[in-house]
């Protein structure tokens, strides 16, 4: 008798239909309608004339303007939590006792057990020019007058921090706990110091998981808008305000949707320039490593 | 092969240095919280002399060689390298390099950049870096590798270009942790071969750490028999072979058979449950007094095995005993025959096989041993109960 | 019992948990709520149409067992859904949305089987909803305690009818300022857009919707805040992009939340019932000062419907109508903050006790003056030019 065996790539049916459910059909429809038009005040979209003038309405000075916005805060918040997460990360991995390592990466979950809006808000009341921050500094001298954050960048930037650092921190302490202390000691028995050991082995060996961090923050940072609108106000004005005004104010599905092809595109093309530009600032190191002998005689 | 003008670009320039390369430990202890890994270890290492640190796993061989590396640092004790004490200095300040147990090579670099790496830190200049690397590679012949990543070797092959990126820093000391552990029984003995080789002619001090008797015997100028951080007994393989100091070295080193009971005449004899066993006492061992817990050891190698004549009779005089046949195996050269003597006590015989008797499985049988045969130490719980045998061959 | 909406769980002081959860509640979740479940918006790509055949209609029958309500965060007093339940069985369930928008996407793609049997949807929207299928007409006749409601309140535009919705609450809309800081007095829409421009700028935050952003300039100019004339609308844009978005620092829809009790803003235009609570939370109430927008402002009103296809119509008018009781519209405007359309409401609320209720009743001279808004040809403008105002404060 034969048993029946599924075929191994049964195993990745349930991942393809879940992809296919909740990321392709979905966008598929957004392409869609994105060539659609607003029939009248009463309908959202419809798709029986399809063009590409969605897209010109979509490609105004406004969406520019904005989406520059966005960029600055996508870029200065992806670095910043990669400035920030890379030594906890390395410390977390290399240098915390082995055993305290499950709660260190509990704690830094922290802020996820709170809802998302919840916790943003939360720092709009310890930024307030009169909130109890504010207060305390002025209290202890550090601060003249109140504290003037609340409604700039350098909330928007907080904000940013506190809501997309653990994605940072846990690929970048898989990463480092993935190149284990045998290479590291490999390297300082070899001559290199604490520097040369992290420049040249633990940073290249992490760099996937670098990779993978700049990409977890940097994607829905630049589709997020609630950090930076309620921490930033008018300075916090992003390309996803937009797409969602479209939506939900406009009701007019065509144009939205156009802006929310524009800014999917706009994600991957800068995140491409982005590795792009990393490549190439490593090269210099690449080449001057790089040892290659002669042929064998 | 490589040639010996190849071997001396190697070596290092220091070689004619009395004390560069000479490696000595001092009083040294490590702690783990509560445990100690090594215990007051003192131990000196000649120039280009090669040493074995063997012992269980646990007996503070690697912690040791961790020490010298500067991986740890000992928390009583001085360590000096080349007469230079090299407490507090980090592996990279220190004139030694490492062969790891799994290798440790960099998977992002290819064959001849992991081998470079120490020269670049060292700012060498590239042309003699290129230079370098090809007669280090040259040397355990895996030149033609050189552009590989180490993920598209064999275990044997990622083993030579550690041993190549060790080497062409030409360190005064070279530290091997288990080298060989993860190789295959043949590529090993072929590996120990070579090293053994590599190191007499670069003249390099080797300390090799091994859980594996047959690897330290066979390479080895002196071993250090390690037990609870402490050196058991220090001594070239003859001498630990033939005279172990203890009833732990004797077990450990090769197979023995121990027979527990009382010392008598002078401590050179035991009276056993299953007879007198009269051996000679060494000089050199402190006496035991008639009447103290003591054990006899006699090697299997040394029991002479053949049918009882008597049938079961007792056993009449020292160093013979009779038994029934458990079983026997074929190892080879020899013949191994496993002896029953009572309830808890059971005899390893083994003789080369052209003489070896034709007995079978059940049958009485009646083993004798020499005098010269046999070692009387205090007796040792840890090391040896009765008819223990270890470690098994390899 | 009836469950309460929006439960929220939040790791943070005592002190905090009222602030975060009024900002969460009672339509102040609009903006957040519909920003994040924008995507729930793809799901409901079909088009309208497709009434179902088989759902029941309201006769004045027995009352089901339950009844779903789909209506704003926090948006109804637990006490009279406690003795509706008490009184009349039906287990009450709530449902909350963020946003009109959000409630028709849903029940558009829901096709009537949303299981939902009240909804409450602002006036602006009725049209569409009716034009679309969504809601059904009431049976006047199980609702006799609409005799408690004020005719002034009744008959909007939208529904002069009320053939489909009944008044459920209703605002309007007005600024609040910081008289530490600005020590005029400000009376109308022009002193608002003037101490923007003066004082108040960098410190002034409007409300985060396009037709209140324009509404600023039509109703200060006296031009129609409905109007689709396109001179009105460029300059409309013209005056809210360039003159008065550089000295906008927030666009904030409740300002009554955390702006007025942390004092982050100067100026703020607001609802009337987001800026009393606003106040009333404020470590220092005397320093803030309401103004009802003038010339004209808005009326804003959101009503009760029942929609197509609603499993428990019997429920869901007697509940309405339970609503409409005297007694209970008091603990509504109580737990609310806002007016109920009903007849004798302020007479009732001020012997109750109630605390500023100046910011929740108005003379008819200044209802007069409150207009009703519509979803017409310029929402597509207004959004622009919102969002222009949006890219230009934050420039």
């Amino acid at each position: 008798m034969r048993s029946l065996r599924l075929p191994s790539f049964a195993l990745a049916i349930p991942a393809w239909a879940w992809l296919v459910t909740f990321f392709v059909v979905p966008v598929g429809a957004v392409l869609y309608f994105s060539f659609g038009y607003k029939p009248g005040i009463f309908g959202t979209h419809a798709t029986d004339v399809l063009s590409f003038d969605r897209y010109a309405e979509a490609l105004s000075p406004t969406f520019f303007e904005v989406f520059m916005n966005t960029l600055w805060v996508g870029i200065a918040g992806t670095l910043l939590c990669l400035a920030i997460g890379l030594p906890v990360a390395y410390w977390m991995a290399v240098k915390a006792p082995a055993h305290r390592r499950g709660l260190l990466i509990a704690l830094v979950m922290v802020p996820y057990w709170t809802n998302f809006l919840v916790r943003t808000i939360g720092w709009q009341i310890i930024l307030a020019p009169e909130g109890w921050m504010s207060q305390l500094l002025q209290t202890v001298g550090i601060t003249d007058g109140p504290l003037a954050i609340l409604y700039t960048r350098t909330a928007v930037l907080i904000g940013v921090v506190y809501n997309y650092l653990p994605l940072m921190i846990l690929p970048l302490y898989v990463a480092f706990d993935r190149v284990g202390p045998a290479l590291r000691e490999a390297s300082k028995d070899l001559g290199a110091n604490r520097v040369g050991t992290f420049i040249r082995v633990t940073f290249p060996l992490a760099r996937p998981g670098i990779i993978v961090g700049l990409l977890l923050v940097y994607i829905p940072l630049m589709g997020d808008y609630i950090t930076a609108t309620v921490l930033g106000g008018a300075q916090g004005n992003m390309v996803g305000q937009l797409v969602a005004s479209q939506f939900q104010a406009a009701q007019n599905w065509a144009l939205g949707s156009a802006m929310a092809v524009l800014l999917i595109l706009v994600i991957m093309v800068s995140a491409a320039a982005i590795g792009f530009l990393l490549w190439l600032v490593s090269l210099p190191f690449r080449v001057r490593n790089r040892v290659v002998l002669e042929a064998t005689a | 092969m490589t040639t010996a003008t190849e071997a001396r670009t190697v070596s290092h320039p220091d070689q004619q240095d009395a004390a560069s390369g000479s490696v000595e430990l001092q009083q040294v202890t490590k702690r783990y919280g509560d445990a100690i890994a090594v215990d007051g270890l003192s131990l000196t290492i000649q120039p280009g002399e090669f040493i074995s640190l063997l012992g269980p796993s646990g007996c503070g061989k690697t912690t040791t060689l961790r020490m010298i590396a500067g991986f740890e640092q000992p928390d009583e004790g001085d360590i000096r390298i080349s007469g230079r004490s090299v407490l507090g200095a980090p592996p990279y300040r220190r004139d030694v390099n490492t062969v790891f147990q799994a290798y440790a090579l960099f998977p992002h670099m290819t064959v001849a950049e992991n081998v470079a790496y120490g020269l670049q830190q060292r700012r060498t200049p590239k042309a003699e870096v290129r230079q370098r690397v090809s007669e280090a590679l040259d040397l355990v012949q895996m030149r033609r590798f050189a552009d590989r990543k180490p993920t598209q070797l064999s275990g044997g092959q990622q083993q030579r270009v550690a041993l190549a990126r060790a080497l062409v820093n030409r360190p005064s000391v070279l530290l091997l942790d288990e080298p060989l552990g993860a190789l295959d029984r043949q590529l090993r003995e072929e590996m120990q071969l070579e090293l053994k080789l590599l190191q007499s002619r670069l003249g390099i001090t080797f300390v090799f750490v091994t859980h594996d008797q047959g690897e330290a015997l066979s390479m080895s100028d002196r071993i250090a028999i390690m037990r609870d951080g402490r050196i058991e007994q220090l001594a070239d393989a003859d001498t630990i072979y033939a005279r172990p100091t203890s009833a732990y070295v004797a077990a450990f080193v090769g197979q023995q058979n121990f027979f527990r009971g009382t010392a008598t005449e002078g401590g050179s004899a035991v009276e056993s449950e299953h007879g007198l066993v009269r051996g000679i006492r060494s000089d050199r061992l402190a006496p035991l007094a008639d009447g103290t817990s003591v054990q006899a050891a006699v090697r299997p190698e040394f029991v002479r095995i053949e049918a009882d004549a008597a049938g079961g009779a007792p056993s009449t005089g020292a160093n013979r005993v009779q038994g029934t046949l458990l079983g026997v195996s074929h190892l080879g050269e020899t013949m191994q025959y496993l002896v029953r003597l009572g309830d808890d006590q059971s005899l390893i015989a083994r003789r080369p096989t052209p003489e070896a008797p034709d007995l079978a499985v059940g049958q009485a049988v009646s083993c004798s041993w020499s005098d010269a045969s046999v070692q009387v130490f205090p007796s040792d719980d840890a090391a040896a109960a009765g008819g223990y045998v270890a470690p098994p061959t390899h | 019992m009836a469950e309460k909406s929006t439960p929220i769980r939040i790791l943070a002081s005592t002190e905090q948990v009222p602030i975060l959860q009024r900002a969460i509640d009672r339509r102040r979740f609009l903006s957040f709520a519909a920003a994040m479940g924008g995507t729930a918006f793809l799901a409901a790509c079909s088009s309208p149409g497709g009434s179902t055949s088989s759902a029941p209609v309201a006769t004045g029958g027995e009352l089901e067992g339950s009844l779903n309500i789909y209506t704003w965060g926090d948006y109804d007093s637990p006490d009279v859904v406690a003795s509706f339940t008490s009184d009349f069985g039906p287990k009450v369930t709530f449902d909350s949305y963020g946003s009109n928008e959000e409630l028709i996407s849903k029940l558009v793609a829901a096709k009537g089987t949303s299981g939902y049997d009240i909804i409450v949807p602002t006036g602006a929207f009725i049209p569409q909803m009716i034009e679309n299928g969504i809601i059904q007409p009431l049976n006047k006749d199980l609702l006799p305690n609409i005799e408690h409601m004020d005719p002034a309140f009744l008959g909007r535009s939208w529904d002069p009818e009320n053939e489909y919705s009944i008044c459920k609450a209703w605002g309007t809309t007005g600024f609040v300022y910081d008289k530490t800081v600005i020590t005029r007095e400000l009376k109308d829409w022009n002193d608002f857009l003037d101490a923007a421009q003066n004082e108040a700028s960098g410190r002034t935050s409007v409300l985060d919707d396009p037709a209140e952003v324009t509404g600023l300039y039509y109703w200060a100019n006296g031009i129609d805040w409905n109007t689709t004339d396109e001179a009105d609308l460029a300059a409309c844009e013209d005056f809210i992009v360039n003159t008065l978005a550089p000295h906008i620092s927030a666009f904030d829809s409740y300002p009554g939340g955390q702006a007025i009790p942390q004092a982050t803003q100067v100026l703020m235009q607001a609802w009337n019932g987001d800026a009393r609570i606003g106040i009333m939370e404020s470590p220092d109430p005397d320093r803030w000062q309401w103004v009802l927008g003038s010339p004209a402002t808005e009326l804003w009103m959101d009503n009760w419907a029942i929609p197509v296809g609603a499993p428990h119509p019997e429920a869901a008018h007697a509940f309405i109508d339970w609503t409409m009781v005297p007694e209970n519209q008091l603990l509504q405007v109580d737990y609310i903050g806002y007016h109920t359309g009903a007849a004798g409401i302020e007479e009732a609320a001020n012997e109750a006790g109630l605390e500023m209720l100046d910011l929740v009743f108005f003379s008819e001279e200044q209802i007069a003056t409150m207009n009703d808004g519509e979803v017409n040809e310029a929402q597509q403008v207004n959004v622009d030019i919102w969002n222009k105002a949006k890219a230009a404060a934050g420039a």
